[in-house]
């Protein structure tokens, strides 16, 4: 069975895994050691290892309770770690345990159009917004979060391999808002045979393989047991 | 009981007085001497009806004898049938007469007490006054079901076990929502909660369950019975006895509400860990109520996180066993409440059907057709319309959400302006809603084609080709939830296509495929070949019951012989 985010994930040390299994994870002191292991997963760059979706809604939920401790920079990581999750659900998932009062601050609304467009494959919309106005000398809405743009790439390209079976380099270039050369090197990278019209041809897999199939009915043992039997007493 | 549409009606002072003074004669403690104070308990008494008197005596008897029988007897007929009769407009008769003729016996009062409060919420308007009375009660009742030296003796039906916990979840619900709305509460109520912070406590709550659920070790039993271990040794002193069970299972149902009303699904569905959805004999299908609920609970939850394959099998799992159950349980007086909760259920299975199209169960769909389907057609076609009446399904039949938190008192402006628990939820639903839409409308168009340039797809979709190359995308990553396979944890599964329909982009050339089902014949020929063999069987029984009658005559299976006709 493919992991989904509720797995335990690899790096999720004892102690944590323990407070997340017991009552103590509705002792407000211990959004402390929820947060500081919020900052160590932004530290990880690694995507698959760097995101623990259970133990940052544990701590969502511990301010829920206690809003005297939200800290909204740490919501921010939250979401901007849910956003690139390889589940498109996370987010959501983030957002339910949030308010409309939490919801209506800056770098949280921007974080939720943000994720519209991502969700919305608004892919060149998304990167403006990003990293778009040229005299924004505000901090990004992402930052302190290592390896957010590859992990968000990732995404971007699982999602285009899943549904081109040939897609035109351009479109992308415009998607990942990567420069040709870059393009080129992803292709190399992946052995994704390109054209020279700069059509690049991507692998087939179940998602982009576009056959007509039939359902066809398994018969399970079980069900021939009564006719078995019958035919050994004749 | 399930009082979901109960809208907290404010009557002014009115009805506090009079509820003041019923509960609390206190009052007129200073005023009078003893002996009119004797002569009012005794006409207190005397004005309890001749049935109820008897009714209260019984059910004093049995709960004294464990007599667990004719209790549930006591609970589930007499009570409703006295209160329809002589309560349906009013209260019952104060704890303190009542206790006059039970000889003041404490678990006795605690327990009548819980009716008492349970059957004003029902059917009155609690005051602040009574909502904090009863909440004192349930302190008693747990504290005293919790902090015993050793395993009590008592014994309760299941029924009432799960009543007590599902009503103590809604008091509190009610309280959370009553307190929440500001605008309508007067400066005294605010002061005095303000001051009673400790009352209907979110955590206090939780303690109640999770010590419930601890001090029973129903998730080492439930564990154990899963594993094939030994449950009875897993139980330990206390959770062997059925009270301490019960309680600790339904606490574990009782958890999944709250959490889902707290808007954390995730630990809704992983509350759940041990109790197996699967199992047709599974504890909680001893009562229909709790049945219904986990069921309805659990699809809640997965709709909320946008497994909405996931959705539709666990409702439409229990709507096939409602309807298929409903002429037993007509003379239920849970009837109603089960009624209510399956119609909530029909709601929100129109909403996941049209946001993710499958087939469902055939009497089922006919009836979500029958109800729903104008709905349901609208839904599907997008746009504002859908999302319209998509919010009005959903408020239906969404559980009443709450705040953990008491509002804010000191900027009680503001307070009264937040936005309402329900209508946050329902904003970040639909926010999944309007992409998960964009399933059904495509899926419409693509069907009919083979191959579609996207030029002309986009030109019939009235969209520009960029939007519709995004929506495309989004088909694509829509199209696959994860779904539940069976493992013991519902929150995993495996990913799965969840559409018949599935395409893929060469640049601008979509090629569609289509995925049907094939024709199933093997049920068919099985059922058959079993009916021609029980023929053949049949016959040549009836063939060697002639030929020995014809012959020997044979005892023993002559009764059921053939008679012989020579």
């Amino acid at each position: 069975m493919a992991s989904t985010s509720f797995d335990r994930p690899s790096t999720r040390p004892d102690e944590i895994h323990s407070l997340l299994t017991g009552v103590e994870r509705y002792n407000p002191q211990k959004a402390g050691v929820l947060e500081d292991y919020l900052v160590r997963q932004c530290a990880n760059p690694d995507p698959v290892s760097n995101h623990d979706l259970m133990a940052n809604l544990a701590l969502l939920k511990m301010y829920q309770f206690n809003p005297d401790l939200v800290d909204l920079d740490i919501i921010r990581r939250v979401l901007a770690k849910a956003l690139i999750s390889q589940s498109q659900g996370d987010f959501n998932l983030c957002l339910y345990l949030l308010s409309d009062d939490i919801c209506s601050d800056v770098s949280i609304g921007k974080l939720l159009v943000l994720r519209d467009y991502l969700e919305g494959a608004q892919f060149d919309k998304f990167w403006k917004e990003m990293y778009g106005a040229e005299d924004d000398d505000e901090e990004s809405v992402v930052d302190g979060i290592a390896g957010f743009d590859n992990g968000l790439r990732r995404l971007i390209i699982g999602q285009i391999t899943s549904t081109y079976q040939t897609v035109a380099a351009k479109a992308v270039e415009k998607m990942v808002n990567l420069d040709e050369e870059a393009v080129l090197r992803l292709c190399k990278e992946h052995n994704w045979p390109a054209d020279s019209n700069g059509i690049i041809t991507l692998p087939l897999k179940s998602e982009n393989k576009a056959k007509n199939t039939v359902i066809k009915e398994s018969v399970k043992f079980e069900q021939l047991t009564k006719i078995i039997s019958a035919a050994n007493d004749i | 009981m399930y009082q979901e549409n109960y809208d907290d009606v404010e009557f002014g002072g009115d009805v506090d007085l009079v509820a003041n003074s019923y509960a609390n004669s206190n009052l007129v403690e200073g005023e009078l001497d003893e002996e009119e104070l004797i002569m009012q308990a005794q006409a207190g008494v005397q004005s309890i009806p001749e049935p109820v008197r008897n009714f209260l005596a019984n059910l004093h008897r049995n709960l004294a004898n464990c007599n667990v029988g004719d209790l549930a007897y006591n609970y589930e007929n007499q009570f409703v049938r006295l209160t329809d009769k002589f309560y349906a407009k009013g209260p019952w008769p104060e704890p303190q007469y009542v206790a006059a003729l039970v000889g003041d016996d404490g678990l006795f009062l605690t327990l009548y007490r819980e009716l008492y409060y349970r059957h004003i919420y029902s059917r009155l308007h609690p005051s602040m006054e009574t909502r904090f009375r009863s909440f004192e009660n349930y302190c008693d009742l747990f504290n005293y079901i919790l902090n015993s030296d050793g395993p009590l003796e008592l014994e309760l039906p299941n029924q009432w076990l799960w009543d007590i916990v599902d009503e103590f979840i809604y008091q509190f619900q009610s309280f959370c929502t009553h307190r929440s709305r500001v605008s309508k509460r007067s400066p005294e109520e605010i002061e005095l909660l303000k001051e009673n912070a400790q009352v209907w406590n979110t955590y206090s709550v939780l303690n109640v369950l999770y010590s419930l659920i601890q001090k029973s070790s129903i998730c080492e039993q439930l564990e154990a019975g899963q594993n094939g271990g030994d449950v009875i040794e897993a139980a330990g002193d206390f959770g062997v006895r059925p009270l301490y069970k019960m309680l600790g299972y339904f606490s574990i149902i009782g958890l999944v509400r709250v959490h889902c009303m707290l808007g954390d699904y995730t630990m809704a569905l992983q509350t759940l860990e041990n109790v197996e959805l699967g199992n047709s004999r599974a504890l909680f299908t001893r009562v229909t109520a709790c049945h219904v609920s986990v069921y309805y609970y659990v699809g809640f939850a997965y709709l909320m996180m946008g497994r909405y394959a996931d959705a539709i099998q666990s409702f439409v799992h229990i709507l096939t066993f409602v309807s298929r159950t409903r002429q037993y349980h007509q003379r239920s007086y849970q009837f109603d409440a089960v009624n209510k909760k399956a119609e909530q259920m029909y709601a929100l299975l129109a909403i996941a059907v049209s946001l993710s199209p499958v087939r469902v169960d055939e009497s089922i769909h006919s009836y979500l057709r029958e109800k729903y389907g104008d709905q349901q057609h609208k839904m599907q076609r997008g746009g504002d319309e859908a999302i319209e009446i998509m919010s009005e399904l959903y408020l239906y039949a969404c559980p009443k959400f709450i705040m953990p938190n008491p509002p804010s008192y000191t900027d009680l402006e503001a307070a009264s302006k937040a936005l309402e628990p329900q209508s946050f939820q329902l904003k970040i639903f639909l926010r999944e809603a309007r992409l998960q839409l964009v399933i059904p409308t495509l899926r419409s168009f693509l069907r009919l084609y083979t191959t579609m340039d996207l030029d002309r797809l986009s030109t019939f979709l009235d969209l520009a080709p960029a939007e519709l190359r995004n929506q495309l995308m989004v088909y694509k990553q829509r199209c696959r939830q994860i779904k539940w396979v069976g493992s013991p944890d519902l929150l995993k599964g495996e990913s799965t296509s969840t559409t018949d329909l599935d395409f893929a982009l060469q640049e601008d050339m979509i090629f569609i495929a289509e995925s049907r089902v094939g024709r199933r014949y093997a049920d068919w020929f099985i059922r058959n070949t079993n009916k021609i063999q029980d023929l053949v069987n049949s016959i040549e029984n009836r063939q060697k019951a002639t030929i020995t009658n014809g012959g020997k005559p044979k005892a023993e299976e002559e009764a059921g012989a053939v008679p012989v006709e020579a």
